[in-house]
């Protein structure tokens, strides 16, 4: 079925785009993972009528963007679904907080959808945190940065085992939709009533994937921990990237950036 | 001293039918040996009983000096290269290199150590150009000679191959035969494919019915047309061609 097949290839691609060279790939695994850490939690720690403030926060995705030429639009279709539910989030703020909070003309803007754009600007930008890294970064590279921060290898090894488990999985999910759609000319999708056998089996067959592949990795010595790259030295582009950004990301955070540039302009 | 001891050895899934029965083998250092038979007659089974992937038989089998117990597996399996017959299943990583280094680096190996390693193991099987290939992107004969570049870079005393020419086009298949008799060590490959046996093992174990019924030279046992057809075989397809 297309969408299991697209679902495959956009996962390929971020893994093809995480091992291209670019300025950003070129950074050791652990600055990014710290910029990125230290982004989300300024971005989540704004007040929720802080609209100004988290609107500022724009400006670490916009230039690694442009930096690592990473097309917005792409990414705003490869994350839709999380974006969605990111989106749907903040939904029902307007219909509680209806105390108006300012004015644009003659519109009333109302807390509640103050806090709604706020709420979604949050999740929008954490998500393309997150995106940009695991986007400039294989995930090897990103495990390996998480036991660096001392991340319990148990959770590592599942971040790991689950990132090749999903394709296992919607391999042999695309696997017996071909097959399905191919005996079944001329239909839309899956009929209703096939959907529980065909999920039933899609499962049993994924784990007897992951079972063989889990034989393969302990007769390659695997016990249960996940044995990475030696950490990665960390160069000096690394700390200067990692300066740089958390002074910038802490500036947007502490300073109210476009209110400051409004002044200059007004003036 | 034989490297495999199989010695009156049974095996039956949990609530089924006997797949191996009074199984008795044993291998030499440096043999290369075809067990070959039809669907289902347990020649994957008994692959797998080599490396305790089907449980243990206590008793019944000795790989590379060691009983194949739970305790010494680790060990066994840290001497034994076994390749799948489905290379999609065996390799896990994202890149050819990170999958064939895999195995030096969980055995503790350092950077220098693994990189030799995954250097010399790519070049046994003349995929060095692979190296940084995504795994998704390898065609179907490639995928088959990075999974056995997983396991060489283990330096395996046993190499342990399932059906490995299967899906595998003539010149694939042909430079796989070519691959396989260039390395060293221990060979033993379980499969139907008679044709591929006789090009890469000097010794050949017939099986049918759970159990060993010819044991011999490749060369003999393959042109043996009456016992090949009274287990479900045929002679190998390159016999009745020049015939």
């Amino acid at each position: 079925m297309g969408k299991i097949d697209s679902a495959i290839r956009e996962i390929h691609q971020v893994d093809s785009l995480a091992s291209r060279d670019s300025l950003l790939t070129g950074i050791a695994a652990l600055p990014k993972l710290l910029v990125t850490l230290i982004y989300i939690v300024c971005v989540v720690s704004f007040n929720k009528y802080d609209l100004q403030g988290v609107a500022s926060m724009i400006v670490y995705p916009l230039v690694l963007m442009i930096v690592d030429e990473i097309a917005l639009g792409q990414t705003l279709r490869r994350l839709r679904v999380v974006l969605l539910v990111v989106c749907a989030v903040g939904i029902a703020n307007p219909f509680f907080d209806r105390q108006i909070v300012f004015t644009i003309g003659s519109v009333a803007v109302s807390g509640g959808v103050v806090s709604m754009i706020t709420l979604i600007l949050k999740g929008v930008f954490t998500v393309l945190a997150g995106f940009l890294l695991v986007s400039s970064t294989p995930i090897e590279a990103i495990c390996g940065a998480l036991r660096q921060i001392h991340v319990p290898k148990i959770f590592v090894t599942l971040i790991l085992l689950i990132n090749r488990y999903i394709v296992v999985l919607l391999q042999e999910g695309h696997r017996m939709s071909q097959a399905y759609a191919l005996r079944a000319p001329g239909q839309k999708g899956i009929e209703w009533h096939v959907w529980g056998s065909f999920i039933g089996q899609m499962l049993l067959r994924s784990m007897d994937r992951a079972q063989v592949l889990y034989e393969s990795m302990t007769l390659r010595g695997f016990n249960g921990e996940y044995t990475g790259d030696t950490p990665e030295k960390i160069s000096g582009s690394g700390v200067g990237y990692l300066i740089l950004w958390s002074v910038v990301i802490l500036a947007l955070r502490i300073f109210p950036v476009f209110a400051l540039a409004g002044q200059v302009f007004v003036k | 001293m034989p490297i495999v001891t199989v010695n009156h050895l049974n095996f039956s899934y949990p609530a089924g039918k006997p797949v191996l029965k009074d199984v008795t083998l044993a291998v030499e250092p440096g043999e290369s040996l075809g067990i070959i038979g039809a669907n289902g007659v347990g020649k994957s089974t008994l692959l797998k009983l080599f490396v305790g992937l089907e449980g243990v038989e206590p008793g019944a089998l000795s790989v590379c000096g060691l009983p194949v117990t739970k305790a010494s597996l680790p060990g066994i399996r840290a001497k034994c290269g076994y390749v799948f017959q489905d290379s999609d299943s065996q390799m896990f990583m994202a890149t050819v290199g990170e999958d064939v280094a895999f195995a030096p680096k969980n055995y503790g190996l350092s950077a220098d150590a693994v990189t030799k390693r995954v250097d010399a193991a790519l070049a046994a099987v003349h995929i060095e150009e692979l190296r940084d290939a995504k795994n998704y992107q390898l065609s179907g004969g490639q995928k088959k000679l990075a999974s056995i570049a997983t396991i060489l870079s283990m330096e395996p005393e046993l190499i342990l191959m399932d059906e490995p020419s299967v899906a595998l086009d003539p010149k694939n298949r042909r430079n796989l035969i070519h691959v396989l008799k260039e390395l060293s060590g221990t060979l033993i490959i379980a499969s139907h494919d008679l044709d591929f046996i006789y090009d890469t093992c000097e010794r050949t174990v017939l099986m049918a019915g759970g159990t060993v019924i010819a044991d011999g030279e490749t060369r003999v046992l393959l042109k043996d047309q009456s016992l090949l057809e009274a287990n479900g075989l045929e002679l190998p397809l390159s016999f009745t061609v020049r015939a």
